[in-house]
């Protein structure tokens, strides 16, 4: 295992008489690129000031490499962030932006030159030196930001929702090259986003937070497959979640038949939801399946298309490839494996 | 039609630039004029510009304006500044109240705030003077400077602090280095308007100020009763300091762009440094007062000394004289009952009757004066005074008329005061702007007392005016007259005395008469206040004052008639030979000394007198 870089211990934060945070516990490693992702208003913008030093938590430690810091002011931290606007200083130019941090270090001046051109070239911005950073586009502007801030070598970056005032396909391409980047310089990447694509396809953690509180860390593929309850499935991706109870391990009842799943260690008959991915059911012919339903609706959506299936007790969402008639009844199947059993909210 | 639309947008240009411009430049030539004249230009000369710095009174004023303008202007865009940038991080209902809070200041009447500013030092026992108008002037500028920065903090993007103390700034680097630069243009233009602001105040200026500390537009409004080109010159002075000041507001940022972005040099610090240390210098020395010496604050009328006799005075008597001037009679009175204190005053016998009434004065040791046996026995025992118990006299004189001999056919003058309704002369004549002295001729020419208390008296004299006004075509003015009389743009005028005889110095076309229905005969007398803290300097200073060569280098000076017998005399059969305004004729029974008026006749002169110049 890496080793701990930063420890949030109980970590408060009220602002008036609101409480934005309601204790975070929140270990991160050296190398890691961790995710910070929820709605707006869930308190990881919130998380991320007190990581960068712009709030001071209210009750609670933070604490870098063992030692605490959450009194230490934002220039005296070995941090550094990427801003939501980039926040770029509008009278400098793109050399300067970025050598501000340099400068005021008091750093060699032929240092400072080498380790810009360097950062201007990993962020591929070779040559824009002497711009005027207010005529860059949106994109370059983020990797101004970018550089400024790697260039001071920090132990961490936090990164603050930097790609949402972005269009669809550089979004793409910038998320690509973060993560490149992020492997480049083989340190902390901390990601504020609200985006959950965003965050599933770059990240080594995701945390997925709501309401002040963690709903669940985990790796990409854990948060999305084992949702830990309804709030984290329904933000995840699209779902289908259905509330039934657990019979014993391995097996789950639901709509009135019983499944095999592959969930165990909760109490037996306990109250439970269950996650069903559209992408996991199968449409079958109706005497191969114990739900039946008839086709509703049915739309294309490039890849697949996406059914409406009304059943008896509610209406199922399917993603498939193949085509259904509207109208006609079929039967849905999905493997134990597709089944994933959660804690009913509010329960754990 | 293209064509006469675009001459006529260049007429309405030239239009609005002469309006703006031209009374600019007139000030500007004429203070190149060789003669006194504000009117006719006889030759160019430098002499006003060489006895503008040779007037201490004038050279101090521009210090005391400058130096003011330029700390004002760095203390209030300190202020304002760093109040801006704290309020945008205020919550919003604590920034909204201090917004509108601040926009008081700038409403309100700038009388409101000066008086009140005034009110404050003095009850919190401040000594009036340069420290006093510095702080009043922070106070009016600072409010600018925030409205003028404010814009500009609020709309930066708040994260640009935090990502500057990101990247290893203190917040004081944050500031200096990317906030001020940011919103430079706000404080330039705040610190423009402030400098503005501060350096052609008077209203503010003119009530916190005392103790002989006076800026420009002070010294100014009290050059205007004699006005002469000395104002034309500093007028243009001032203005070419403005204009500087300006160019170098649109060059200056230019500079420092082409330069790049490098903070302050260390040369550039080394510049404000030096410019502080001598402003801080400056003050010390011009605000200080030796403690030794002897302080005496004389309070008198503008333009109404020679100045060197102050020099005098304290180089013989070892002192420091601290010498105000007012505007006017009731000038003098709302300062002194506001609280501040004076030890030698010099007002008119009306006010002298109040402020005996009112308990303001001390009596005169007459033992104490012993040049007090130069004074001319006719200036004597008068009714605002009876025995000179409190008043020594300084001035005196009569209201008359002057007019141009060759115009006005002698014959015309034995007809008094009604040569003013004469028709031959309609559209000629200057009225005095002032309700007392026009109610006194309307009431003499009536065969009145121009004392009276009679209702119907009053409106009979009220009838005399509008018959006045409708059949002559009157212009009501006040000190312009002197100028305009010396120019001889009209060929009437009613004037005092003392200006009679200074516009016939200049203009031998002139002459004066007093009309022999009889006029306002009246006494300016030096008085010692109750609570004088120097009551043997201020008896000394009156003695003084009544010495004979004193006395006529000051009549020589201000024109107007002494009390002292040699020095009238001299002046009689010298300077002012043949000029008849030098010598009141006091001998006419029907001559009257103002008496004090009830506030409810001068109420009802003051509702009647605004009638009369409704036209």
């Amino acid at each position: 295992m890496k080793n701990k870089l930063i420890e949030l211990k109980e970590l408060t934060k009220n602002f008036d008489d609101q409480q934005v945070l309601k204790g975070i516990d929140l270990d991160i490693y050296e190398n890691e690129f961790l995710t910070l992702l929820g709605p707006s208003g869930c308190g990881k913008t919130t998380t991320l000031r007190i990581l960068a030093g712009f709030d001071e938590p209210s009750s609670g430690q933070v604490l870098f490499n063992g030692i605490e810091i959450s009194k230490i002011p934002p220039y005296k931290r070995e941090i550094n962030t990427v801003f939501q606007k980039y926040a770029l200083f509008p009278h400098l130019n793109v050399e300067d932006n970025i050598a501000f941090g340099l400068n005021l270090k008091k750093q060699d001046k032929s240092m400072i030159s080498q380790k810009v051109d360097r950062m201007l070239k990993m962020v591929g911005l070779e040559g824009f030196g002497k711009r005027d950073v207010a005529l860059l586009s949106g994109g370059q502007q983020q990797r101004v930001a970018i550089a400024r801030a790697l260039v001071n070598e920090p132990k961490v970056l936090l990164l603050d929702e930097p790609l949402g005032a972005l269009d669809a396909k550089i979004r793409k391409q910038m998320q690509v090259e973060l993560k490149k980047i992020q492997r480049e310089v083989g340190i902390t990447f901390v990601y504020v986003t609200h985006d959950q694509e965003e965050a599933l396809s770059m990240s080594d953690t995701v945390v997925v937070m709501n309401n002040g509180e963690i709903q669940q860390i985990g790796s990409p593929t854990d948060i999305y497959n084992e949702p830990e309850n309804r709030f984290v499935a329904n933000f995840i991706g699209e779902s289908n979640i259905i509330e039934g109870h657990m019979i014993r391990d391995f097996l789950v009842e639901f709509d009135g038949y019983q499944f095999e799943c592959v969930d165990k260690g909760f109490p037996e008959n306990e109250e439970i939801e269950v996650v069903l991915r559209p992408e996991d059911l199968d449409i079958v012919e109706p005497d191969q399946a114990k739900i039946t339903g008839i086709v509703r609706n049915i739309t294309f959506k490039g890849v697949h298309y996406e059914i409406m299936i009304e059943t008896e007790k509610r209406t199922y969402m399917v993603q498939t490839t193949d085509y259904a008639e509207p109208g006609r009844r079929v039967g849905l199947t999905f493997g134990p494996e597709d089944v994933h059993v959660m804690w009913k909210m509010g329960v754990y | 039609m293209k064509k006469k639309k675009s001459f006529f947008n260049r007429f309405y240009v030239v239009l609005c630039l002469a309006f703006f411009y031209l009374p600019i430049l007139v000030t500007m030539i004429f203070s190149f004029n060789s003669s006194k004249s504000l009117t006719r230009f006889s030759g160019f000369s430098l002499r006003w510009y060489s006895e503008l710095l040779n007037n201490v009174e004038v050279v101090k004023a521009v210090y005391v304006s400058v130096s003011i303008a330029i700390i004002a202007t760095i203390v209030s865009t300190v202020l304002g500044t760093i109040t801006a940038i704290g309020l945008s991080r205020n919550r919003k209902v604590v920034r909204e109240l201090i917004l509108n809070v601040n926009e008081i200041p700038i409403l309100n009447p700038e009388i409101v705030t000066a008086i009140g500013l005034m009110l404050l030092f003095s009850s919190i026992g401040m000594r009036k003077g340069y420290i006093t108008m510095l702080l009043a002037h922070i106070t009016f500028c600072t409010p600018y400077v925030i409205t003028s920065v404010y814009p500009k903090v609020r709309s930066l993007d708040p994260n640009l602090a935090n990502a500057a103390m990101d990247l290893g700034a203190t917040p004081y680097q944050a500031l200096v280095k990317i906030v001020v630069p940011m919103i430079k243009e706000g404080i330039f233009a705040g610190a423009l308007l402030a400098f503005t602001m501060s350096f052609d105040d008077f209203v503010i200026s003119y009530f916190v100020t005392g103790n002989g500390t006076k800026n420009i537009s002070i010294v100014v409004y009290n050059m205007t009763k004699r006005i002469n080109p000395t104002i034309n010159a500093l007028s243009t002075i001032v203005i070419l300091v403005i204009i500087v000041v300006l160019v170098a507001a649109n060059i200056v940022p230019d500079m420092m762009k082409k330069r790049g972005f490098s903070g302050t040099t260390r040369k550039e610090k080394a510049v404000v440094l030096v410019l502080v240390v001598v402003l801080l210098a400056g003050l010390i020395q011009c605000g200080s007062v030796s403690r030794q010496q002897k302080v005496l604050k004389v309070y008198n009328a503008g333009e109404y000394i020679d100045l060197s006799l102050l020099e005098q005075f304290e180089e013989e008597y070892n002192c420091t004289v601290i010498y105000e001037t007012f505007e006017s009679n009731e000038m003098m009175y709302t300062k002194l009952s506001s609280g501040e204190s004076y030890d030698v005053l010099v007002p008119s016998d009306y006010m002298i009757e109040r402020l005996i009434k009112e308990e303001y004065l001390q009596h005169l040791d007459w033992d104490m004066i012993p040049n007090s046996e130069n004074l001319m026995e006719e200036v004597m025992d008068q009714s605002y005074d009876p025995g000179n118990r409190y008043s020594c006299p300084y001035f005196w004189g009569t209201v008359g008329i002057l007019y141009d001999k060759t115009v006005v056919d002698p014959e015309d003058l034995e007809d008094g005061w009604e040569l003013l309704r004469n028709p031959k002369y309609k559209g000629k004549i200057y009225m005095y702007d002032s309700e007392r002295d026009s109610f006194m001729i309307a009431l003499k020419a009536l065969g009145y007392s121009m004392n009276t208390t009679d209702e119907n008296e009053i409106q009979e004299a009220y009838e005399w005016l509008i018959s006045q006004r409708d059949t002559m075509d009157p212009i009501y003015a006040g000190d312009d007259v002197i100028d305009n009389m010396i120019s001889g743009n009209k060929a009437i005028a009613v004037v005092y005395s003392g200006d009679a005889s200074y516009i016939i110095s200049e203009n031998e076309d002139m002459d004066y008469f007093t009309p022999q229905q009889g006029t306002n005969v009246w006494y300016d007398a030096m008085l010692i206040t109750k609570d004088c803290n120097e009551v043997d300097l201020a008896h000394d200073f009156i003695n003084f004052m009544l010495r004979e060569d004193c006395a006529l280098a000051n009549t020589e000076e201000v024109g107007y008639t002494s009390p002292v017998q040699s020095a009238f005399d001299e002046m009689k059969e010298g300077t002012y030979e043949g000029v008849s305004s030098y010598i009141p004729e006091i001998d006419n029974p029907k001559n009257e000394i103002f008496a004090y008026q009830t506030p409810k006749i001068k109420q009802k002169y003051a509702e009647l007198w605004t009638k009369v110049k409704a036209q």
